[in-house]
């Protein structure tokens, strides 16, 4: 009996030990399952998942299966850290995540530490300016949307006094802030600045004040629902001036929300899953299809995440979570070589990303796109 | 009361105490973390349970509290200053708040009370995410310094938990002594009866200001701990949110005793985070698990782990129903077959399931 349990015990460790060679590789989500942030970080685990179990039945990462945990942060900072200290304590190969900046802000500090690579879902622009090594975002930062969309301003809606509408929360605040600067450089005058809070039903105050300012446009910088609402309520009031948006304003989840009240919004799209490009659609599609919802850009996000990760460390040849964000550092990943990052995408020294992106505007009820951004690095 | 319950009190006290010095040596970093998590959360409900559950108050901003002790907290060590500053500032500060906070509570009660300290919540939030010249508005302060101890820096999780259990311990001691003072027996008088309580000769007045002060004081101390355990804060944590949670420990814990913050507080930080792994207690349990399968089916258990929010919510639901003057109000009835000498405020209806 006891030689039995020895044998069997010492059967485990040696199991165990091939385990770790050949057994599943561990990737953490860490996200906003629940509270305020449920939307965008369901859209983002849901885009990842379905990447991990493409990955999957093509036979892995080097011959290894990704295998997915779990953590929600319920949008709240002291979770999330918590979470954050769970999911290391795994020992995971990479972090996918989290979405809103600060919850990112709160736990990037510990993967840095713990030297695993996080590709996470904050924009806010100060997340990759504080020298972390491990971060590495997943669409634009504030920093570089911003004065896309003020070249916009300038060069072809020709404004010289704006109004902002933007929304009180870390996103809404940080655009507001960096749309400010970028302005400022430009000679551009903002005439009026209309915070609004999250979750506001009533924009009809803010419309009057947008209005009385004369503002030649009027850059619109909400969440979705609120975009909605606020394009409503401005084409009640007949507002003739152009309504700008960036990615948002723009989303097809604003226009159905919206109706007729959003033709004629324009500006820059980063990402969505609108934009005319044929993986993208199949993407859409395919995620609609398992899901049973149409993705935002939040879905493309954790979807590509996770494809840069497996084409990065393929590259590598082993598994090795220091070594993989070094050489994500600087390394451009395009369709050709690898499907499933959709759009060509290179990270540079700070884990920011460079991308193609959009100049659209709403007509008949679609997004339309009218130009093309060609990368910045280009 | 009997010797053998003395014995049996001490004896559980004992291993209580023991447990919670040994723990952080069987966890990884995360279980310390919310070891830590709980020993501060319960500095707050130690507070609230002063001002709620003895005399008798109810307060919806013991969140609010929380946030300034943090925030001064994190002010001040990001600007060099010791964390010691940060406790004589945060206490004064909230110990004053609480103080003027107390005097709609000499004019209103109940319902109306509840809604007098739901609004300075609210409005503790709003100058929290606002006044950004201070509090750096929804960016928040990050790099909050973690303190050190006689010029020992107390950076490693394990240090910083015991840290802060001395100062659960502390502050318990300090309870423990008040509840016994003619001050903790004004403040029951108080809730009992407020009209004897001045018939006797009780200050009404001064009690019910000092029971909200001093409620509010500990809400500033557990705050001044947050801040270095998380190490970045905005005001997203001190919103309403954290004062019906803290309502909620020191209701399901057992209002008006002792011990009921604290079982609380297990409640409302440990459980949720044990239930979200409730699927790996059979890792952990080695060969009993076997038997464990037959009584309760592994994908029970996963399902649980999946909708852990959900099966918290029915387990505090199901609580309140059933016994609602808390965990350590049914023991102790359970317990002593008398009636406890302080028997339970009423329930509130308020109380938040998180």
């Amino acid at each position: 009996m006891k030689k039995t349990l020895i044998a069997a015990a010492l059967a485990t460790v040696f199991a165990g030990s091939a385990l770790a060679q050949s057994g599943p590789v561990k990737f953490a989500f860490i996200g906003e399952l629940s509270g305020a942030g449920a939307v965008s970080s369901t859209n983002f685990r849901d885009g990842a998942l379905m990447a991990i179990d493409e990955i999957n039945a093509k036979g892995g990462i080097l011959g290894r299966k990704i295998e997915l945990k779990q953590y929600d942060t319920q949008t709240n900072p002291g979770t999330a850290r918590s979470q954050m200290q769970k999911a290391i304590d795994e020992e995971p190969y990479v972090i996918l995540g989290p979405i809103f900046s600060g919850i990112v802000k709160v736990s990037m500090m510990l993967a840095q530490q713990a030297e695993i690579p996080q590709i996470m879902g904050g924009e806010a622009s100060d997340l990759t300016q504080q020298g972390n090594a491990y971060l590495f975002r997943t669409s634009f930062g504030q920093q570089v949307s911003m004065p896309k969309i003020a070249n916009y301003m300038r060069d072809s809606v020709k404004a010289k006094n704006v109004a902002i509408v933007w929304v009180n929360n870390d996103f809404g605040k940080g655009g507001r802030d960096n749309f400010t600067k970028e302005m400022n450089a430009r000679g551009i005058k903002i005439v009026a600045d209309l915070s609004t809070e999250s979750g506001q039903t009533d924009f009809a105050a803010d419309v009057v004040k947008a209005k009385a300012a004369n503002a030649e446009a009027i850059f619109v910088y909400l969440n979705e629902e609120e975009s909605a609402r606020f394009l409503r309520e401005a084409r009640k009031q007949g507002i003739a001036v152009p309504l700008i948006g960036e990615t948002t304003l723009l989303g097809q989840k604003v226009i159905d929300l919206a109706g007729d009240a959003a033709n004629g919004a324009r500006g820059h799209v980063g990402l969505s899953a609108d934009i005319p490009v044929p993986a993208v659609a199949e993407f859409k599609n395919k995620f609609n299809a398992r899901f049973k919802y149409v993705p935002d850009h939040n879905g493309i996000k954790g979807y590509t995440g996770v494809y840069a990760a497996a084409y990065a460390t393929t590259k590598l040849g082993k598994f090795d979570s220091k070594a993989l964000a070094k050489s994500l550092h600087g390394m451009t990943i395009s369709p050709k070589d690898e499907p499933g990052i959709l759009l060509e995408t290179t990270w540079d020294d700070k884990g920011d990303i460079d991308r193609i992106s959009y100049i659209a505007e709403v007509v008949d009820g679609k997004q339309k796109i009218t130009s093309e951004l060609p990368k910045l690095g280009k | 009361m009997s010797r053998a319950r003395i014995l049996l009190g001490s004896a559980t006290g004992l291993i209580i105490v023991a447990g919670l010095i040994a723990a952080p040596f069987g966890l990884k970093p995360y279980g310390i973390y919310i070891l830590t998590l709980w020993a501060v959360t319960a500095i707050a409900a130690i507070g609230l349970n002063l001002t709620l559950g003895y005399a008798g108050q109810i307060s919806l901003a013991q969140g609010a509290f929380v946030g300034i002790g943090a925030y001064a907290a994190a002010l001040l060590t990001t600007h060099g200053w010791p964390l010691g500053a940060a406790y004589v500032v945060a206490a004064l500060a909230c110990f004053a708040i609480g103080w003027l906070l107390g005097y709609p509570a000499l004019r209103v009660q109940h319902h109306y009370l509840a809604f007098v300290t739901l609004a300075f919540s609210t409005l503790i939030y709003l100058v929290l995410r606002n006044e950004e010249w201070i509090t750096g508005g929804i960016y928040g302060i990050s790099n909050i310094p973690r303190p050190s101890l006689f010029g020992y820096l107390l950076r490693s999780p394990r240090d910083f938990y015991y840290f802060c259990l001395a100062n659960l311990a502390l502050v318990s001691l300090a309870a423990w002594w008040l509840i016994r003072s003619p001050w903790g027996r004004a403040f029951v008088a108080l809730r009992e009866n407020p009209v004897r309580a001045l018939s006797l000769g009780v200050d009404t007045r001064r009690y019910t200001l000092m029971a909200f002060a001093l409620g509010a004081a500990l809400g500033g101390i557990s705050g001044v701990l947050y801040a270095p355990l998380v190490q970045y804060i905005d005001p997203t944590p001190f919103s309403l949110l954290l004062s019906l949670n803290l309502l909620l420990m020191v209701i399901v814990g057992g209002s008006g005793y002792f011990f009921g913050p604290f079982v609380g507080a297990v409640v409302a930080v440990l459980l949720p985070e044990w239930l979200q792994s409730a699927d790996r207690l059979y890792d952990a349990l080695g060969p009993l698990s076997d038997v464990m399968r037959f009584v309760l089916p592994p994908d029970a258990l996963k399902y649980v782990a999946k909708h852990y929010l959900v099966a918290y919510a029915i387990f505090v639901m199901v609580l309140l129903v059933f016994r609602p003057s808390g965990i350590i109000g049914f023991f102790q009835r359970r317990f002593t077959r008398r009636k406890p000498d302080t028997p339970p405020a009423a329930p509130v209806t308020q109380a938040k399931v998180a």
